[in-house]
Formats: C-alpha cells, structure tokens, sequence
C-alpha cells in the first residue's frame, strides 16, 4: 500500500501510453476522486448509523414527540424515558442478572478455557488429540440442535430457573478451548521445563508462567465471551422462568410484546447497548483482528 | 473435561436418541423409532417452517454477501478516516438481536414507522412490512443483512489484503479495466473466503429465531415462523420434546450438508 512498494515502482517504469493504466485514473484528478470516495463511504455509514441515531433521539425525547420530523429536529430532550426503566425494578434486576450472567461467564471461561487448553497443548495422556478434535467437532453441532437434551439435562440436576443453571452449560465453550490450545502450543517448551527444574508446582506453571503469556488471547476471548453471554437470547429465555431470574435481552423481548411508548422501549433498548458500545469502543482492534485471522464466530 | 462431556457431547448425542423417544419430563420415555420423523414428514407446520426458514436464507446470504464484497472492496484503500468507516459498518454486529429488533420494530411499523415516513413523505403509500405475508420474510432478511454484513465484510477484507498487489497491478499492466480486474483476478483468488463467509451466512441464517420471536411472533399466520421457532414451541410449549429433537435433528443434517460442501470444494482451508 505504500510507496515503496517494488511492485507500484516496477509499474512506473512500463511505458505508460501502451497501458492504459494512467487513464483510468487521470480522468479525475486525485483530491478531487478522494473526495468522491468519501462521500460514498459517509453516505454508507450514514445509512448504516442511522437506526441507533434514531434510538439514541427517541430515547431523548417525551413520548408525545413520535413524528420523525420532531424526531430529528425537535428541541425537546428529556431523561424521563431513562429514568422510567430505571426504576422499574424489573429492569434493575434485568441488568444485573445480564452482569452477573456475562461476567461470571468470562471469568469462568477464561479460567476453563486456558486450563484445557493448556492439557490439550502440553500434557501426554490417553488420546489427547482425539478428545481435543472431539470437542472441535462438536462446533458443527448447532447450539439449537442441543437445546432440548441440554434443558432435559437441567431440569434433571435441578438447574432449571437458577443462576447456575444459566451460567454453568454455557462454559464448555469449544471455541475457547481451540483457541487457548493454539496459543498455548506457541509457548515454548523449555519455559515449562525450566520452571519444573526450579521445582516449581504444577499450579504454579500454570498460573505464573502460561496465564500470564496467554494474556492476548484471554483478552481477545475474554471480550467475545462477554458479547456473546450479554447478547445471547435463546438460552436464557428456556432457563429463566421467573420474571427476576431473566436477563435484560429477555426482558426486551417481554417488554416489547407489552406495547409500550415508543421512545421508553427505545431507552431501554439504548441501555442494553451501552455495554457492547463501550467495548466496542475500547476493544475495537482486538475484535476486528481476532475476526479478520482466526474468523471467530459470534 | 466433566464439564464438556456433560453439557457438550452427552446432548449432542442425547440430540439423536431423543428424537427416537416420546420424552416426558417426569423421565418416562418410550422408544417410538423413526415415528417422529414420519410424523414430521406429514406436518404442514413442518414443510412451512423449513419453506420460511429456507427463502430466509435464500434471500439474506446473497444480500449480505453481496453487500460485504462490495463494501470490503470499497473500504480496501488508503484514505484517512478510512478506520472509523469500517468501525461504523461493523458497528451493528456486536450489537443483540433483541435490541436490533426494538429498532427495527420502529423502522418497520406499519404507522409512523421510518420506512413508511420517508414514503409519506414522498407522497407514496404506506406499506405493511411485517404484516403482510409476503413481505415480512424479504424485511426480516434486509434487517439481518444490515446486522451481518460488518463481520462477512472484515474476513473478506482480510482475504483481499492477502491478495498480493502485485497480480492486481499486473493486470492493469496489461491493460485490464478495473471492474475486469476485479472479476479476472481478485474473484477467483477471493473465492474460498468467499465461500467460508456464504457457509457461515448460510448456516446462520438456518438458525433464525430472535428476530421472529421478538418483531413478528412466526406471523402473520406462520409466514415467519422458522424451523427454530418450530423447536422452540414444541420443545418449551408444548412439551413434544422427542419431537422438538427430530426437528434439530433436520437442522444439524442441513448445517452438516452445507459444510460438507464447503469441504468437499476447498478441502481443510477453514480455520
């Protein structure tokens, strides 16, 4: 991409009137083709934008402005829709279980996660490899196909309309295994053997020598993990049978079917989205690296 | 080890076995073979919901697909600001369903919904999105090319970086057009990130349920009312477990074929 490129030099010094090449890019002038391309792009974003402007106003405005014009250009701006959710006590107890439910969730996966990885990666014992590409294949299996048997599964241990019963299925995460796994077998053996010789424990390798090497990865995972858990809908739907027991995707779903003000229901759609946002924010080049080399699947 | 042996592959296997089983959950359960799926075979929910769930797909994996190599090439280049473009288009996959949904509720209501504002506006008539049979499937389908197409779009992008520079301008060296380059060279070099990108839509989209639960409750009259929705009402409504599992059985088998499709023409170059 830059100018240094041997390949980009190599083409300067073709004849140019045989190519055809400055042409095409000679017909517009360069700031003036920049500019063009920009608005292409805003126009895309704009579009692309749009629907969370438009919850983001709503959410701000009384209920009685609903005409998209006052929408978007009223002067009103009011926090009652905010304060409204807020202090419904449901609401409350919607984002704390959906805290409770993600960030439990990452601390337990990651835990998990490094540790199996880390016996699938360094340890010999009996048909490692095959177990390791038996939990591999089980991300062909759609969740939704183990939905049934995994909630009979439930109900039998008693899980059924508990925070265990939510959180602990979810923490065989197949994808998080393979990745700490890969990782792991990047970590250099003699690390381990050394730290052996010095007599150091098996729990003490681990915790003081592979988790603090692995800390790319457990932030890459840690991140998904919580998008995963604080988006997921399904799961908690089937396991929450109470109202207090539901997290707040759940709660969504229930207050929509209730019919509610616009604007409120576009506050507390604005809440839920806080958190993705903020990390979305702060974590973007982890997300879109981790996507653009191992593909992660959200 | 316990744990994934228990809540991974003892119900992935339990899958199978149950959709041979009339389950109660009590815990009686009575073999009944390969009832269930003659059952299925003659439900007309059955044929609607794999019909629903099947032009879903036919229509959101191409239009996702097209719109995330459109934009992956557009946003292939080197201009400033270039980052928060990308940061924007992707911005709507780490959002929920749930919440896209509520959005889109707005954006899709029949009365003062978006949509139907701007055709006012422009003196034109309304139209009933979600209300009418026809058109709810192609709405949802837009709705979740708008979701997805940020992820397709970044491996995509990661697939066109990794195109060597080189054969492109070599192309042009030799006096192809761009949009002859595009399709000459940077095609059928972008072909199996092209691939794993429909296989992953594909089996996503198979997968739909949120969205119907949450905008359209499966209607009107069944015409969103996926294979997954199906799953859900006959396993957590109606109690038919062993009858829900056969359906995730027909699932597991469509997401199967699709990957072994992929397999078969690309051989292990997934990640």
């Amino acid at each position: 991409m830059s100018t240094a490129n041997p390949a980009r030099e190599a083409v300067a010094t073709v004849p140019v009137r045989e190519t055809g090449y400055i042409d095409s890019t000679s017909r517009v002038s360069r700031p003036m083709k920049t500019i063009l391309w920009h608005i292409l792009l805003a126009a895309i974003a704009i579009v692309m934008a749009f629907p969370f402007v438009a919850m983001l106003l709503m959410a701000f405005r009384p209920e009685s402005v609903v005409a998209l014009s006052d929408i978007l250009f009223s002067d009103q701006f009011t926090l009652d829709n905010f304060r409204m959710n807020l202090r419904n006590d449901s609401m409350v107890r919607w984002i704390f279980n959906s805290f409770v439910y993600s960030l439990v969730s990452v601390v337990l996966v990651l835990l998990l996660a490094s540790m199996a990885g880390y016996a699938f990666a360094k340890k010999e014992f009996f048909a490692r490899d095959k177990i390791f590409w038996l939990f591999v294949a089980m991300l062909v299996v759609p969740s939704q196909v183990t939905l049934v048997p995994l909630f009979i599964l439930l109900v039998q241990l008693d899980g059924a309309n508990t925070y265990w019963g939510l959180i602990v299925p979810t923490l065989a995460n197949a994808q998080g295994v393979f990745l700490m796994r890969q990782y792991i077998r990047g970590i250099p053996d003699d690390l381990i053997e050394a730290a052996k010789l010095d007599g150091a424990s098996e729990f003490r390798i681990f915790w003081q020598i592979i988790l603090p090497l692995t800390i790319p990865v457990q932030a890459t995972l840690g991140i998904f993990v919580f998008l995963w858990h604080w988006n997921d809908f399904l799961w908690p739907l089937i396991v929450a049978q109470s109202n207090e027991m539901r997290t707040l995707t759940v709660g969504l779903a229930t207050l929509q079917s209730l019919v509610p003000s616009t604007n409120s229901m576009m506050a507390a759609a604005a809440i839920s989205f806080a958190p993705s946002l903020l990390i979305f924010i702060f974590a973007q080049r982890f997300i879109v690296q981790s996507i653009a080399t191992a593909g992660i699947k959200g | 080890m316990v744990l994934f042996l228990l809540f991974r592959i003892w119900p992935a296997i339990n899958g199978f076995l149950l959709s041979f089983q009339d389950y109660k959950l009590s815990g009686d359960s009575t073999f009944v073979g390969l009832q269930h799926f003659r059952d299925l075979f003659d439900d007309k929910i059955f044929w609607g919901a794999l019909k629903v769930t099947a032009l879903y797909a036919a229509i959101s994996v191409p239009l996702t697909t097209i719109a995330a190599v459109s934009l992956a090439l557009l946003i292939n280049r080197a201009i400033r600001g270039i980052n928060i473009y990308r940061a924007i288009y992707f911005l709507p996959y780490v959002t929920s369903l749930v919440m896209i949904s509520v959005i889109w509720s707005w954006v899709y209501r029949a009365d003062g919904g978006l949509l139907n504002s701007i055709l006012e506006g422009l003196g034109l008539d309304s139209v009933r999105w979600l209300q009418d049979k026809d058109l709810v499937i192609p709405s949802l389908a837009v709705m979740s090319a708008w979701k997805g197409v940020g992820y397709s779009m970044m491996i995509l992008l990661a697939g066109l970086k990794a195109i060597p520079e080189t054969l492109t301008e070599a192309s042009r060296v030799d006096g192809a057009g761009s949009w002859q380059t595009f399709w000459r060279i940077t095609l059928p070099l972008l072909k199996p990130v092209l691939f794993f990108v429909v296989v992953i839509e594909t089996i996503g989209s198979f997968q739909v349920f949120d969205t119907m639960y949450v905008m359209t409750n499966g209607g009107p009259v069944r015409a969103s009312y996926s294979l997954v929705y199906m799953l859900y009402d006959e396993s957590f409504k109606f109690q038919n477990f062993g009858y829900a599992a056969s359906i995730g059985v027909v699932l597991f088998f469509i997401t199967f074929m699709v990957m072994m499709l992929q397999r078969l023409m690309f051989g292990k170059n997934d990640s």
